[in-house]
C-alpha cells in the first residue's frame, strides 16, 4: 500500500496535466459541433472535394458528421492519440524510472518481493489512468448533451468513449513490456511517442485499404465506430485480442522483473 | 553461528568476470571487511547477498536462509547502504525517510530524529538540494533507522569529511555493541583496520586472503622513503623484511615489514635530508600478496 500510495504521487501531476488536456480537448471539440451540424451540408460538400483515400485516413466518414455520434466518433481519434500516448509514457516509465533516476537500490532492498512492487506500480498506473477516463468520461457526456438538441444513444456514446480506457490499458501494457524489453531505456518520450505515431500512421494507412486482417496491425484500429453505432457493441474478435494482449504483456513483464539484475550504477 | 554463509558463488556478467568461487562465513556480531581495489567484485558480491543480482552458480544464506528465495524476508532485518546513494529528488529527506520506514512493520520516528541529530543531517531540505555528503547521511540514517540486525555498507566513507566518518563509526561501533552484525566493503586499507574484526581481501573476483585483522596487522607494512644527501650504496637498505626497493640517485624507496625499530636504526646511522614513513595503499599490499602467491 506505500508503495501503491508513494507512485501515485509521483504521478500526481501527470494524472492531472492529461486529464485537463483530454478534458480541454473534448470540449473545444464538442463546442464545435452546433456550427458544424447547421453547416453539415456546406461541410460534406467541402469534404467531397478530398479525396476519398485521405477522407479515410483522416477517419471522416461525411454521412453522419451532423449527428453528435458522428461527429465525436471523427473527433475521437485525436483523443485516442493522446490517450494512447499519455498511457504509453506512464507505461514505459513506471518500472524503467527506478533505473533511471537510480533509485532501483532503495527499493529494492526493502523487504519487498518483486511482485509486489510491479502489482503496486501497475495498480498506481492503473488508477491515473482510471481517473483521466472518469473526468473525461464526465466532460464529454455533458458536453454532448449541451451541444446536442436531438436525442442521440447515451449507451452508444458511453460504449464509444469507453474505448478510450482500453486503449490506454492496451498501451499502457505495451510500455510495460517495452520498458523491460529494452536494456537501458535513455529517453521515455521518444520511445512513447515514436510507438504511438506508428501505430497511429499504420492505422491511417489500414482505413484507406479497409482490409479487415490487417486492423490486427494496431490497436487503433481494434474499435471500429461504425461497427459499435450499428450493434451497439464491440467486436468481440477484437476484445479478445486486447484481452489477450494485455494479460500476455502484464505476465511478461512480471516474469522478466523478477528475473532481472538489477545493474550498480 | 554464522549470519552470513557464502559458497562457492560465482557470478558472470555475460562473457565479463563478476566473481569467481567466493566463500566466506560472517559470524554474529563481528564486524567483517571486505577489501579490494575498483573493480574487484565488492559490489557484485554484496548485490548477490541482497538479491539485486542474481548468482551464476553457488548460493548465499543469511541468517540461515537462502538469500535469493527468502530474500523479501530476510531483508526486513537487513539496513543496506549503497556505495553511491541516489533518492527520489523530489521528495523531503522526512518524506524519504517515512517512506522507506513504511516498509518496516515499527515505529522508526524516534530513531530517525535521533540519527539525524548526531549526523547533523537536515530533515526538511529537498534530497535534490543536498551535496554528495549530505545525500550520503540520508543513505546511512535510511540504512539505520529501522535497527537491521545485519548492516551491509558498500563504501560507506566515500564522500564523508573525516569528522563524519568518525561520527559515523562510532554510530556503527554502537550498533555493533547492541549486537548488530555488520559487513562493509571498502579500497581503504587503514578504515578497515580500525574497525573490523576480520577481512576478506579480493581481487580479480576471487577470495585471494581471508583472516583475522590482528593476523594482517602482524604484517604491518610500512612504506618508507628516504632521501639523502649523499647517493647510497644500492644495497644499504636491503635487509630482512624489506621489499619493492627502488633506488633512484638520492631517493629511495621500498615496502618495510617487522619490527619498526631496526629499520629506524638503519636511518638514524645515515646522513638524511627528509623522511616519509606511510601506510601503504591496498594496491601496494596486494602487489605484495601476489607476488607471495606467485
Amino acid at each position: 500500500m506505500n508503495m501503491f500510495l508513494h507512485e501515485l504521487k509521483a504521478y500526481k501531476k501527470s494524472t492531472i496535466t492529461w486529464t485537463l488536456t483530454l478534458v480541454g480537448l473534448i470540449i473545444l471539440f464538442l463546442s464545435m459541433f452546433p456550427t458544424i451540424s447547421e453547416e453539415a451540408e456546406a461541410f460534406k460538400k467541402l469534404m467531397e472535394g478530398f479525396p476519398e483515400e485521405i477522407r479515410l485516413a483522416l477517419g471522416l466518414s461525411v454521412e453522419n458528421i451532423g449527428s453528435i455520434l458522428g461527429f465525436y466518433s471523427y473527433v475521437f481519434l485525436y483523443i485516442s492519440l493522446f490517450g494512447a500516448i499519455q498511457a504509453m509514457i506512464l507505461g514505459v516509465s513506471i518500472l524503467s524510472k527506478e533505473v533511471r533516476e537510480k533509485t532501483a537500490d532503495f527499493l529494492l532492498t526493502k523487504p519487498v518481493t518483486r511482485t509486489q512492487i510491479v502489482t503496486s506500480k501497475l495498480l498506481a498506473a492503473f488508477t491515473s489512468l482510471l481517473i483521466t477516463n472518469v473526468f473525461y468520461l464526465g466532460a464529454a457526456t455533458m458536453m454532448a448533451s449541451l451541444v446536442e438538441t436531438k436525442e442521440y444513444s447515451t449507451k452508444i456514446f458511453f460504449l464509444l468513449s469507453l474505448t478510450l480506457f482500453f486503449l490506454q490499458l492496451f498501451f499502457l501494457a505495451l510500455g510495460i513490456l517495452v520498458s523491460l524489453s529494452v536494456p537501458k531505456i535513455k529517453s521515455v518520450l521518444s520511445i512513447s511517442l515514436g510507438t504511438v505515431f506508428a501505430f497511429f500512421i499504420i492505422g491511417a494507412l489500414v482505413s484507406t485499404t479497409g482490409d479487415e486482417a490487417i486492423r490486427y496491425l494496431t490497436p487503433f484500429k481494434y474499435f471500429d465506430f461504425a461497427y459499435i453505432m450499428q450493434n451497439s457493441s464491440y467486436e468481440s474478435s477484437f476484445m479478445m485480442v486486447t484481452i489477450a494482449f494485455i494479460v500476455i504483456a502484464i505476465t511478461a513483464s512480471y516474469l522478466i522483473y523478477s528475473k532481472r539484475d538489477i545493474h550498480a550504477v | 553461528m554464522n549470519v552470513i554463509e557464502i559458497n562457492n558463488l560465482t557470478k558472470n556478467y555475460g562473457k565479463e568476470r563478476g566473481i569467481i568461487d567466493v566463500s566466506f562465513n560472517v559470524e554474529e556480531k563481528e564486524i567483517f571487511g571486505f577489501i579490494g581495489p575498483n573493480g574487484a567484485g565488492k559490489s557484485t558480491t554484496l548485490r548477490t547477498l541482497l538479491a539485486l543480482i542474481y548468482p551464476t552458480s553457488g548460493s548465499a544464506k543469511i541468517f540461515g536462509k537462502d538469500c535469493i528465495k527468502y530474500g523479501p524476508e530476510i531483508k526486513k532485518e537487513i539496513g543496506y547502504l549503497p556505495s553511491e546513494v541516489f533518492y527520489y529528488d523530489k521528495m523531503k529527506v522526512i518524506d524519504l525517510l517515512k517512506y522507506s520506514a513504511s516498509f518496516y512493520k515499527k515505529d522508526c520516528s524516534k530513531r530517525i530524529s535521533e540519527l539525524a541529530d548526531a549526523m547533523d543531517l537536515n530533515l526538511n531540505k529537498k534530497i535534490d538540494d543536498l551535496s554528495f555528503g549530505n545525500k550520503k547521511k540520508v543513505g546511512i540514517v535510511q540504512g539505520l533507522l529501522h535497527e537491521p540486525k545485519l548492516i551491509i555498507l558498500d563504501e560507506p566513507t566515500s564522500g564523508l569529511d573525516p569528522l563524519m566518518q568518525q561520527k559515523f563509526f562510532e554510530l556503527l561501533q554502537e550498533e555493533n555493541k547492541k549486537g548488530a552484525t555488520i559487513l562493509f566493503s571498502s579500497h581503504i586499507l587503514g578504515e578497515v583496520q580500525r574497525m573490523c574484526n576480520r577481512v576478506a581481501i579480493i581481487k580479480e573476483g576471487r577470495i585471494i586472503q581471508l583472516e583475522k585483522i590482528s593476523a594482517l596487522q602482524e604484517n604491518n607494512y610500512k612504506k618508507i622513503r628516504v632521501q639523502t644527501t649523499v647517493k647510497l650504496d644500492e644495497n644499504y637498505f636491503n635487509i630482512d623484511g624489506v621489499s619493492n626497493l627502488v633506488v633512484s640517485q638520492n631517493m629511495i624507496s621500498f615496502l618495510f615489514k617487522g619490527n619498526i625499530n631496526s629499520i629506524m636504526k638503519k636511518i638514524s646511522e645515515i646522513e638524511i635530508i627528509n623522511v616519509w614513513v606511510e601506510e601503504p595503499d591496498l594496491e601496494e599490499i596486494f602487489l605484495h600478496f601476489y607476488e607471495k602467491g606467485a
